[in-house]
């Protein structure tokens, strides 16, 4: 039986997000850049193997704008 | 007893337990000076989104948090060796608090404010997913008081500050870090126009200001005394500099010169800085000025006196 | 028993079957007047009112959804502000929740709000009162617009009246609003009633769980507390007898109609229905903008059979926001009015957030060159590309409901478009607009 992890989503707080951009540079599987800098999340889940990267991501944010919610 | 207040034979170099923790002091203070102006300036670079393709936006930010921790280490063991040293009359509460202090107070007191300011930067910065976004960016500002407030107490405290290297890497710091402030000011210009051309103000009134203090105060003689070094050090660092010169001296100089100033210098610590011991110790080191000038060793003098600052 | 069979035992006149519900046919209605067409403000604590719960549960049961826009159900927003009061204080006790009552009205098609607080001010109030008694409310504020000149003397009047008449358990607080387009979203009155800037706020937290002054706080548009107010008089199933169960609503009618106007309709009405309460088109008809400036447009052809209800108008591609319809003539041009449309949004941008203060501008810029300038594929490409890049990507729903918009105008406007693109812009972009665009000196009221 395989062991249940919480499934969680990445979001934006877009009125903190000041396009600094690190998220893009940190995690350009789940984040591209509009034409104005800011990012544009992937929508679903995020893909367990990419959950420490994620994390690394949110902790990175300059106006800790870059948000990882569980899906509940 | 140190052994500063020993009586050293004639022609002999005395070295002192002082005197490695005192050059270590200087050292990590000249460091964490560095350090902190790197930090700056990526923090600098970082407000004005500064990027390159080798130089990602998470390696200025990355470098510039670690670069600020390193600073804070150098600069706790720039104030570890400076109260372990028991030259300079330095206690723990004036590390902490402004302007208390024996020696130096203004100068030694920036520091403390300095350091004050490096702790709260940097506990916010490591509790920053804790406390709101808008009181960590308030914090954050104080360091554009922190850095010059640093320099300015290195420039003020420091003995090397008529060093020319050291003048100079201090003024290559100055000139970075105030180029970079007026890039970080000119970003995003029209928006808080007022502001903005207030901070360029300040800029240029605090160099013009800081410059003008500079030329009037560390560069020039005295200083040492000015600032307010407890005047039995000032002999005593005559003495240790004297000790690293004799080799160069004349034998009759230098025989004279620290025969006096070994007698007022031990006199002085001894009796821990009576107002008699300051005053033998100011006429010891009239006299020996005196000496020196009449011996006709101008330039030996000069160096001594110039080491006593 | 229910509250109707509760009145009737107590020889009270029955509720009104028929419309209008909201608005007195014969003018505005002072205190006494109101209470005895009504009856009495029917407290937990009155002889024959509900108990606190059971207002929520009526509400519920009634189906009545929000009438600022949103059309969130509002028995669903108290009962989750209730329990939130409940859940919130220290050591779990119960702390005083807040109510806001959304009179500030800012899309500019709309009058109904100011039309309902002038004429039925009462029925207004009693539903703040009412709402506030069942989320254990301890603070009301009724918020208007700052231009709504007259109407707060109304409100601050009766407010008056029913405090010397001991109706108020409630000090209602009423608040002038300033601002543009998002200051009557729900988060920018909780920001300005906190003392920020009145702009919209990122959720989480919901106002519903922390809003003004820290607490759970209920936003409801004035329409819907009136609403609520009867309902909490005759009962879920009175409000449901109209409008195939989802009650009556206001609509704003305007544009190019003899009689431009407030109207109350049972939800549901056929559109031409209400054209001919209106007094039909003036001059040809092209189309018709409904549900304001994040709604979308139907053809006039389509538009006739069409239900003036949120389902009905969404299926035909547009939707019924806060109740707004605009008939277009053929003598405009869509393309030029939707453009001046944008432009207005654009300049309405709070400026917080980045896809929205820039995408939008943009946006504005593309839709001009299409309507006035070089509408060429490349452009009309951008403008699409725009679309999708700025959809859900602000705190509000400006950008999304602008991007509904220019997308319904699109679809809709094809063939102009390919007309535009053809041989330039067409001599109607010159006529002066029918969508009313406030600062814009061209604009027909």
């Amino acid at each position: 039986m395989s062991r249940r992890t919480a499934r969680a989503s990445l979001r934006v707080n877009p009125i903190a997000c000041q396009a600094h951009g690190l998220c893009i540079e940190l995690l350009p599987e789940l984040v591209r850049a509009d034409p104005w800098g800011y990012p544009l999340i992937r929508q679903g889940p995020v893909p367990e193997e990419l959950l420490p990267l994620a994390r690394r991501a949110v902790a990175a944010c300059p106006t800790l704008a870059l948000l990882l919610a569980r899906d509940d | 007893m140190s052994i500063l207040g020993a009586v050293a034979p004639p022609g002999a170099i005395v070295v002192n337990s002082a005197t490695p923790l005192w050059y270590l002091t200087r050292a990590t203070g000249l460091v964490a000076l560095v350090l902190l102006t790197a930090s700056m300036a990526l923090g600098l670079l970082s407000s004005v989104r500064y990027q390159r393709p080798a130089w990602p936006r998470f390696v200025i930010v990355g470098l510039h948090r670690n670069l600020s921790l390193l600073a804070l280490v150098f600069t706790g063991a720039h104030i570890a060796t400076t109260l372990a040293d028991s030259y300079a009359p330095i206690r723990l509460q004036d590390v902490l608090i402004p302007f208390i202090s024996a020696y130096r107070p203004l100068w030694l007191g920036l520091g403390a404010i300095a350091f004050d300011l490096m702790i709260a930067l940097t506990v916010t910065s490591l509790i920053r997913t804790r406390i709101s976004y808008r009181s960590w960016h308030l914090v954050h500002w104080g360091s554009y008081v922190c850095w010059p407030v640093a320099v300015l107490h290195g420039l003020g405290t420091g003995s090397d500050t008529q060093v020319t290297w050291v003048l100079g890497l201090t003024i290559g710091c100055v000139a970075l870090i105030a180029g970079l402030t007026g890039w970080r000011l000119a970003y995003g210009w029209p928006s808080y126009a007022f502001a903005r051309l207030a901070g360029a103000l300040a800029i240029v009134l605090t160099l013009v200001a800081g410059g003008a203090w500079l030329a009037a105060g560390p560069l020039r003689p005295g200083w040492a005394r000015r600032s307010g070094t407890p005047p039995s050090l000032i002999t005593g660092r005559n003495r240790a500099g004297a000790a690293a010169l004799s080799q160069r001296q004349t034998t009759a100089g230098a025989a004279a010169l620290s025969q006096r100033q070994t007698t007022a210098g031990a006199a002085a610590l001894s009796q821990r800085q009576t107002t008699a011991g300051a005053a033998a110790l100011n006429q010891g080191g009239s006299r020996a000025t005196v000496a020196l000038n009449r011996g006709g060793i101008r330039t030996t003098a000069a160096a001594l006196l110039r080491q006593g600052r | 028993m229910s509250v109707a069979g509760a009145r009737a035992a107590a020889g009270q006149a029955l509720p009104p079957h028929r419309l209008p519900r909201l608005i007195p046919p014969e003018g505005p209605l002072a205190l006494a007047e109101h209470l005895e067409r009504y009856g009495p403000v029917p407290f937990s604590d009155a002889a024959a009112g509900p108990g606190r719960d059971t207002l929520i549960s009526e509400v519920e049961q009634s189906g009545l959804t929000g009438r600022g826009g949103a059309g969130f159900p509002a028995g669903r927003k108290m009962r989750a502000v209730a329990q939130a009061g409940r859940r919130a204080g220290p050591l779990r006790s119960q702390v005083g929740t807040v109510v806001i009552a959304n009179g500030a009205e800012s899309e500019p098609g709309s009058t109904k709000d100011r039309m309902l607080l002038a004429r039925a001010p009462h029925l207004v109030l009693d539903g703040i009162a009412l709402a506030a008694e069942a989320v254990g409310a301890t603070r009301a504020y009724l918020c208007l617009h700052e231009t709504s000149d007259g109407v707060d003397r109304i409100l601050s009047s009766a407010i008056s009246s029913r405090e010397r008449a001991g109706l108020n358990r409630l000090p209602i607080q009423v608040v002038m609003i300033g601002g543009g387009y998002v200051a009557s979203q729900e988060t920018s009155l909780v920001s300005f009633i906190n003392g920020g800037a009145g702009k919209p706020a990122f959720v989480p937290p919901r106002p519903s769980d922390k809003g003004a002054h820290g607490r759970p706080t209920l936003v409801q548009n004035v329409e819907t507390l009136a609403h609520l107010a009867l309902i909490a008089r005759y009962g879920p199933s009175w409000f449901r007898k109209v409008g195939g169960g989802a009650g009556s609503a206001l609509v704003t009618f305007g544009g190019a109609v003899h009689r431009p106007g407030v109207y109350e309709i049972a939800l549901g009405t056929p559109l031409s229905d209400l054209l001919r309460q209106a007094g039909g088109p003036t001059e040809a008809p092209q189309a018709i903008q409904a549900g304001g400036y994040f709604g979308g447009w139907i053809r006039y052809q389509d538009a006739l059979d069409v239900p003036v209800s949120d389902p009905g108008l969404r299926a035909a591609g547009a939707s019924l926001g806060p109740g707004i319809l605009v008939l277009v003539p053929a003598s405009a041009c869509g393309l030029a009015e939707t453009a001046r449309v944008v432009g207005y949004l654009a300049e309405q941008s709070a400026g917080q957030c980045g896809p929205c203060f820039n995408g939008l501008p943009a946006l504005a810029d593309a839709l001009w060159e299409l309507a006035y300038g070089r509408a060429d594929r490349d452009t009309l490409g951008w403008a699409t590309r725009l679309l999708s890049l700025i959809a859900r990507r602000g705190a509000c729903h400006l950008p999304d409901g602008t991007a509904a918009l220019a997308a319904s105008t699109l679809r809709v406007f094809a063939d102009e478009l390919g007309r535009h693109t053809a041989a330039g812009p067409c001599n109607r972009v010159r006529r002066p607009g029918v969508l009313p665009v406030p600062g814009h000196p061209d604009v027909r009221a």
